[in-house]
């Protein structure tokens, strides 16, 4: 026997056994309540079963790794996409084109869309807008914020506390949330940015709990767990699109003659939260193109040389911080609107980890990545409700796929770059 | 949703469906959301819930049905997540669904009934017991359980007059739940000129309570009440033995599951709970429990009887008004009284149960219960 | 002398749970020092640890098994073992495919990795709180009863005991042994040690199936010392851990435990100051609070800026 078949041997068996270890104690044991007691009962001879194909699978897998290795070699390839393509597809131009008709897409959406699916849309586009944001601090500026749910939060709370002790509308708080959050932005971000990677994401990480906790706790203030309830939805100057308006106000139904319909309360919110989306696309496209975005990513790319050329590191990552705190709050306050109803348990860090998500699987940097990340990421454990209890399982199995599938992200943008040939 | 990905979702929602039970979907269907976790945190709470709400619908359509339609029960998934309760309640909107038992936090609840009460559905929670939820003058919001404004002073009352302590302390898990409770329960005794020394919360999910208990012995408290769920009230007796400290426990009917006996073992023995009376030990329920059994299930979390009883009520209303209007259902509700299994139910005009009564239990460590003694 | 006791018991509650934070913590900073990634999976590869040690335990009590050494052994060899695997599978499936590219995409992964583990055991294991009695009961007293005095339970020594000798154990290895050698050549340069030798493949993957193995000895102790697991502790004991990690200095293994400690007493000082409610605000206060002061941690190394 030749030692490679030995080796190979060796290698089948060690991962069968790491099939079964792995499989075998937690999928085929199962730990039950008998009475007070606590039991151990086998699962099924299904799954039992399914664990030995497993192991088997595996053993054979890597025994004949290397002539299914060749064998696969001459199968057709999947196709690629041609790099002509793909280089096409990355240009910032073409992606400037597909925004647009995402955003012609979008404004139709409402008249061909079913009420849930409009919905969801909404909810995406909360997440294009957080994304955005997000994308600010992270795939420009290059700092890694893991607390960024808080921002949303104060941004949901500025609103949520204006309109319940002040009575305030939500055009009015719109502005405010984004301040206060900047605000904090600002605050919180002053001391610690000039810590590096890590160190920070774990600091904006333990910020993001500071803030879910005193809201939680603040009881007299926020409610604590309660949180505050009966938050009125945006009006269209002054136009209720509540069935029965407060007083004082006046519905939109009345205002034009219409017939009471309850859809128009939904598309309404669809469409501001459209329009603040475009202002934000609006807005940070013009940032990047002054000098305030050249830095950024200037900075990300190579924090020494910039010190080295007079700018200021901790002027620009506070300007993208505090910038990137502003379009959460925007985001947060739509969300109080939307919910009619703020709880600190909706800002825990696995939020932070969605945005996040979003951000990585769009492309770093990419805006039209983060877009088509944000759908992707919203609407994957919506389809997948039909599946209800797998669907979670699925969700955190796919964010591994894709990681692996397409690191650099869904879309990723190519910056205008010169290349010099020796 | 385009036709296609609504025939394909369809599918997979009746293949979900085909593995829980066995349902007739005859052309004549009434529909039954049944909304609550099935993932997150507090899954074995929504797991009650749809235990106790698919075997009224079972049971319903073994006896013919409402009106010569079958009931037919869809389960939507809210994580607990208030955000996730409104897409769940706009999609049941889109599904056509008209009457749903649910949700199951107060959190989920309540943004999701200003959609129903909007869009003309009628809901029925079995578990959600925030005042809030019906103080808003909706006609479709119902619910098959008391508040937590009805417990608090049932608790409070029993430990002013009958356990008599000198000073006591509150605490709960900074949840809407046990907060309310608790802040009801503080209220009481200090209205009865009970001392309370210590009014604190801690952290849901945690399993090392030693500094607490280190201020518990420190405050002198004899008598401890706590809001919330059996995992930290279980941690917390258990450790409370270990570390020597001997005082007398209380808690709501969140901690009132045959768990925490597994998981404090003696030192669960002779703790007070206020529960709604245990339906699973009502003799005429037997036949129903046994029905539970048969299918491997458990009845005797706190929500099954009354996720039951919401299938039931709709089912009845239904049949009172002659139609599934669920405007007509509703005011049915409110003019009729239902035999359930929980009892007797009648609604008052808020939508709440005109009477639930608690009753205060002593628990013992096989994890039974016996009426607490009125001494 | 009854607040000279409250305050010595309050500390003795705070290195308890320091310690364990700091066993889970060391899992964290080996892996950073190593690949600098953070292996957001840690805390869930611990909560199948404690899954494996209640299945042990329950499953040696049908055969009427109750003699502590043996359950203990049992337990100990049957997390550690299945702990192992999953460090490695994770490493393999999960990050090795990711390795080199931008950081943000192995943490990505982490993420998913973690809600997939959690919800797997949910889903195999269902959502409620499984419980053992404890099988270590007892205590020691100092003082005056145990209302007026310390109390220390034998499995809080039992602790204390273990995750010193597992750190003296593990800065012996890393600092003394050939592999522990290759794993500080890995950590100083990772393309540099490839060259002169090393595998690095196998360190990377040695230094997963440490960290886990420690996590499975965490689970044990924990497991025996609270008696309750859920599918859902794997991530808050994560989040500390890692606090701990990075309080400490991420990447050095006596930082680790240091961290660990000064967060746990912290939390016990902070919990009987402003209530257990902001227990959590006091920690956190804490680590940026230190990283001002220190921006690498308490006994990390300071960063060397390279062109």
């Amino acid at each position: 026997m030749s030692s490679a078949i030995t080796k190979n041997l060796k290698i089948a068996f060690f991962s069968a056994l790491l099939v079964l270890a792995v499989a075998y104690p937690v999928l085929g044991l199962k730990l039950t309540i008998v009475g007070i007691k606590l039991e151990v009962q086998g699962a099924s001879s299904a799954a039992l079963w399914a664990i030995a194909a497993g192991a088997i699978a595996m053993f054979f897998w890597q025994l004949f790794r290397s002539q299914l290795g060749t064998a696969w070699s001459h199968a057709p390839k999947l196709p690629r996409m041609p790099s002509q393509a793909s280089d096409f597809l990355t240009q910032p131009s073409t992606q400037r084109w597909f925004i647009l008709a995402l955003v012609l897409v979008a404004l139709s959406w409402p008249f061909f869309g079913s009420r849930g699916a409009v919905d969801i849309a909404t909810l995406i586009l909360i997440y294009v807008m957080l994304g955005l944001g997000l994308n600010i601090v992270i795939g420009l500026a290059g700092l890694l914020d893991l607390g960024y749910v808080g921002f949303y939060a104060v941004g949901a709370y500025s609103y949520a506390l204006l309109s319940y002790y002040y009575g305030l509308g939500f055009w009015v708080c719109l502005p405010i949330a984004g301040l206060m959050a900047a605000f904090f932005g600002f605050i919180l971000g002053f001391p610690v940015l000039r810590l590096r990677g890590d160190y920070l994401a774990i600091v904006t990480l333990g910020f993001g709990e500071i803030i879910r906790i005193l809201l939680r706790n603040m009881t007299w203030l926020t409610g604590g767990p309660n949180g505050i309830s009966n938050i009125d939805k945006p009006t269209l100057f002054g136009l209720s699109f509540e069935r029965r308006a407060a007083e004082g106000m006046q519905t939109f139904h009345e205002f034009f003659g219409t017939a009471y319909q309850s859809i128009n309360k939904v598309i309404f919110l669809y469409l501001i939260a459209l329009l603040l989306v475009l202002i934000t696309l609006f807005v940070i496209n013009r940032l990047l193109r002054m000098p305030l975005g050249r830095a950024w990513e200037a900075l990300r790319e190579d924090e020494i040389a910039c010190r080295a050329l007079g700018m200021n590191p901790t002027v620009i990552k506070l300007s993208a911080f505090t910038l990137g705190a502003t379009f959460a709050g925007f985001a947060g306050s739509f969300f109080a609107a939307r919910q009619g109803l703020v709880t600190p348990e909706s800002f825990t860090f696995i939020e932070s980890a969605t945005i996040l998500a979003i951000v990585v699987l769009g492309g770093l940097g990419s805006q039209l990545g983060v877009i088509l990340a944000a759908v992707v990421m919203i609407l994957l454990p919506e389809l997948m409700r039909e599946f209800s209890e797998y669907r979670m399982l699925m969700f955190g199995a796919l964010m591994v796929l894709m990681m692996i599938w397409r690191p650099q992200g869904l879309m990723p943008m190519q910056r205008p770059h010169l290349e010099l040939k020796p | 949703m385009n036709k296609a990905t609504k025939q394909i979702s369809k599918l997979f929602a009746a293949m979900a469906m085909a593995g829980v039970a066995s349902y007739s979907v005859a052309a004549d269907t009434i529909k039954i959301g049944l909304a609550g976790p099935v993932t997150g945190a507090v899954a074995q709470y929504g797991e009650m819930q749809f235990v106790g709400a698919k075997m009224a619908i079972e049971q319903i359509n073994k006896a013919g049905g409402v009106n010569g339609s079958m009931l037919e029960g869809v389960v939507y998934d809210d994580a607990c997540d208030p955000k996730q309760a409104v897409a769940v309640a706009n999609k049941i909107v889109n599904d056509e669904v008209k009457f749903v038992v649910g949700h199951l936090c107060s959190s989920s609840t309540q943004p999701a009934s200003d959609i129903y009460e909007d869009e003309g559905i009628l809901m029925i929670s079995p578990a959600s017991t925030s005042p809030d939820i019906t103080s808003r003058g909706y006609e479709l919001i119902f619910r098959t359980i008391g508040l937590d404004s009805l417990q608090g002073p049932t608790a409070g009352n029993y430990i002013a007059d009958h356990v008599k302590p000198k000073n006591v302390a509150v605490l709960h898990d900074k949840q809407q739940y046990g907060e309310g409770i608790a802040t009801a329960v503080k209220q009481t005794l200090e209205s009865k000129g009970v001392k309370v020394s210590l009014f604190e919360g801690l952290n849901a999910g945690d399993k090392d309570f030693s500094a607490m208990i280190s201020k518990l012995k420190q405050a002198g408290v004899d008598f401890v009440y706590y809001g919330g769920y059996h995992p930290e009230l279980g941690l917390l007796l258990r450790q409370s033995s270990e570390k020597g400290l001997k005082v007398g426990f209380m808690g709501p009917e969140g901690v009132g599951n045959k768990e925490i006996s597994a998981i404090a073992g003696p030192a669960s023995e002779g703790m007070l709970v206020t529960l709604p009376k245990s339906f699973d030990q009502d003799p005429k329920n037997q036949a129903l429990v046994a029905a539970f059994k048969a299918k491997n299930e458990d009845p005797t979390g706190p929500f099954v009887f009354p996720a039951y009883a919401a299938v039931q009520v709709i089912a009845e209303g239904i049949q009172k008004a002659g139609d599934t209007d669920t405007a007509k259902v509703a005011a049915a509700l409110r003019a009729n009284t239902f035999d359930t299994p929980t009892g007797a139910l009648s609604f008052d005009a808020k939508g709440d149960l005109k009477d639930f009564s608690f009753v205060v239990y002593q628990w013992h460590q096989d994890g039974t219960k016996t009426e607490a003694p009125l001494n | 002398m009854p607040d000279l006791y409250h305050y010595l018991q309050q500390l003795v509650n705070g290195l308890t749970v320091g310690s364990t934070y700091a066993l889970i913590a060391i899992g964290y900073t080996m892996v950073y020092g190593i690949i600098g990634m953070i292996n957001f999976a840690h805390g869930e590869v611990y909560m199948i640890g404690s899954y494996i040690t209640f299945i042990v335990i329950a499953g040696l009590a049908m055969f009427g098994i109750n003699s502590l050494p043996i359950l203990m052994i049992a337990a100990f060899a049957g997390s550690i073992i299945v702990c192992s695997a999953y460090g490695y599978s994770i490493e393999r499936v999960a990050y090795r495919p990711l390795r080199g590219g931008n950081r943000l995409i192995p943490l990505i992964s982490a993420i998913g990795m973690s809600i997939f583990l959690q919800n797997l055991v949910l889903l195999s294991q269902d959502s409620k709180d499984k419980a053992i009695p404890n099988p270590l009961p007892g205590n020691f007293v100092f003082g005056e009863s145990t209302m007026n005095g310390v109390v220390i339970s034998y499995i809080q020594v039992l602790i204390f005991v273990v995750t010193f000798l597992v750190m003296v154990g593990l800065t012996l290895f890393i600092s003394r042994s050939r592999l522990g050698r290759a794993c500080r050549a890995s950590a100083e340069d990772l393309k540099m040690a490839n060259l002169l030798g090393i595998n690095t493949n196998n360190i990377i993957a040695l230094t997963f199936v440490i960290g886990a193995a420690l996590a499975a000895v965490a689970a044990v102790l924990l497991g025996m010392q609270y008696g309750v697991i859920n599918p859902h502790l794997g991530f808050l004991a994560g989040i500390k851990a890692f606090t701990a990690a990075v309080l400490g200095g991420i990447g050095s293994i006596p930082g680790a435990v240091l961290g660990g400690l000064v967060l746990g007493v912290a939390e016990a000082f902070g919990a009987d100051i402003f209530g257990d409610q902001y227990k959590d605000v006091v920690a956190f206060s804490l680590l940026v609070l230190v990283l001002l002061f220190r921006p690498t941690g308490i006994l990390g190394r300071p960063e060397v800026e390279k062109v």
